[in-house]
C-alpha cells in the first residue's frame, strides 16, 4: 500500500524526464534509481524539491550525442557494406563481360585464326576501316601508329597491340590486308573474315558500316563509323577516340588508363 | 582491282592537293586548271575522285557557313 502511495509521487517527479526513454539509455537507469531514492526520502526532505528536476542539460546533451554517434556509426557501417557489395557485383559483371562480350573469330593477315582471348594481357588499340579507303583510314591508322610509337618510346609501359579490322570483307582478303598493313607498322595486325564474322565483330563493337554503290570499275566506298577503340588487358572496352583527338591526346589517355588499371580476371 | 599502295595513295593526294591549290587561286574556276584535273584523274581511282570532289564541295560550304554567309530565315519554316 505504501509503495502505491509513493509510486505516484515518484512518477510525478520523474514525469518531466520521460522515464521510459530515460531507461533505454545507459545512464538513464542510474538516474531513475537515483530519483527514486530521493523521492523515498520525500516528505522529510521537502527542501529537496527546490533541486533541479531532471538530469542537467549537459548530461542530456551527452546522452543524446552518444546515442546519435551510435546511430551514425551504424549508418556508416551499413553504407560501407553496401558499397563493398556493389563493388563486388560490378567486378563480377565485368569479369563475365571480359569473357563473353566483344569476342570475335577472324583471320589475321598471315592467315592465322584469331579470337579476342589471344590478346588477353595486352592493351589493344583497334580501328575499323577498309583498304580501298581514300583518306580517312590511312590518316587514322597513321595516328594510331604514332600513338603506339609514342608509348613504345616510354620505358616501363607495356606494349600496345594495334589492330586493323576490315569492314569490307568482300575485297579485303588476307593477302590484301597483308599488303595494306605493312605500310604502317610492323606490329599492326590486320583482321578479316567472312561477311558474317565481320558483321558479328562490328555488332560487338557497335561499328556502323555500309558499302556504297559500285561504279564502272566495280569500285565502291564503304561508309563507316570512325573511332579508335582501346581494350584493356582483360579484353574489356575501355575508351574510344574520334577524329578530333590528336595522337598526343590519345597517348596521354592510354597512359592514364594503364596507370589506373586493375585486372578483374584471375 | 587491288587497293592503292601507300605510294599510289600519296601520289593521288599530291595530285589532288595541286588541283585544289589551283582552284583556290582561280576562285573555283575549273577551266583554268584542266591540266591538273587530268593529272588528278589519272592518279586516283574513279571512286576517290568522286569522293574528293564531294569533299571539296563540303569544305567550301563549311567555309561559307562559318563565315556567316547563310542567314537563318526569319519566319519559322513549316515542313
Amino acid at each position: 500500500m505504501l509503495l502505491l502511495v509513493w509510486t505516484p509521487k515518484a512518477w510525478h517527479r520523474l514525469s518531466p524526464l520521460k522515464p521510459p526513454a530515460l531507461l533505454w539509455t545507459p545512464g538513464g537507469e542510474a538516474l531513475h534509481v537515483r530519483y527514486r531514492l530521493m523521492s523515498r526520502q520525500g516528505p522529510g526532505e521537502a527542501s529537496r524539491q527546490s533541486q533541479p528536476q531532471g538530469p542537467g542539460f549537459r548530461t542530456r546533451l551527452l546522452i543524446t550525442a552518444l546515442f546519435g554517434a551510435g546511430l551514425g556509426g551504424a549508418w556508416l557501417a551499413a553504407r560501407a557494406e553496401k558499397e563493398q557489395r556493389r563493388q563486388q557485383q560490378r567486378t563480377e559483371a565485368l569479369r563475365q563481360a571480359a569473357v563473353g562480350q566483344g569476342d570475335f573469330s577472324l583471320l589475321d593477315h598471315r592467315g592465322q585464326a584469331r579470337c579476342k582471348a589471344d590478346f588477353r594481357g595486352h592493351w589493344v588499340l583497334m580501328y575499323f576501316g577498309f583498304t580501298h579507303c581514300p583518306d580517312i583510314c590511312p590518316d587514322e591508322l597513321e595516328k594510331l601508329v604514332q600513338v603506339v610509337q609514342k608509348l613504345e618510346a616510354e620505358p616501363g609501359l607495356p606494349p600496345v597491340q594495334p589492330i586493323f579490322i576490315t569492314v569490307d570483307p568482300e575485297r579485303d582478303t588476307v593477302a590484301a590486308m597483308a599488303r595494306y598493313v605493312q605500310d604502317f607498322h610492323p606490329r599492326l595486325l590486320g583482321l578479316t573474315g567472312s561477311a558474317e564474322q565481320v558483321a558479328q565483330v562490328s555488332r560487338s563493337y557497335r561499328v556502323y558500316y555500309s558499302a556504297g554503290p559500285k561504279d564502272d570499275d566495280q569500285d565502291y566506298i564503304v561508309d563507316h563509323s570512325i573511332a579508335i577503340y582501346l581494350l584493356s588487358p582483360d579484353g574489356l572496352f575501355t575508351d574510344y577516340y574520334g577524329r578530333a583527338k590528336s595522337a598526343q591526346q590519345i597517348a596521354d589517355s592510354v597512359r592514364c588508363h594503364m596507370a589506373a588499371f586493375r585486372s578483374v580476371l584471375r | 582491282m587491288a587497293a592503292p599502295s601507300m605510294k599510289e595513295r600519296q601520289a593521288c593526294w599530291g595530285a589532288r592537293d595541286e588541283y585544289w591549290k589551283c582552284l583556290d587561286e582561280n576562285t573555283e574556276d575549273a577551266s583554268q586548271c584542266k591540266k591538273l584535273r587530268s593529272s588528278f584523274e589519272s592518279s586516283c581511282p574513279q571512286q576517290w575522285i568522286k569522293y574528293f570532289d564531294k569533299r571539296r564541295d563540303y569544305l567550301k560550304f563549311k567555309e561559307k557557313f562559318e563565315a556567316g554567309q547563310f542567314q537563318p530565315s526569319k519566319t519559322p519554316a513549316k515542313s
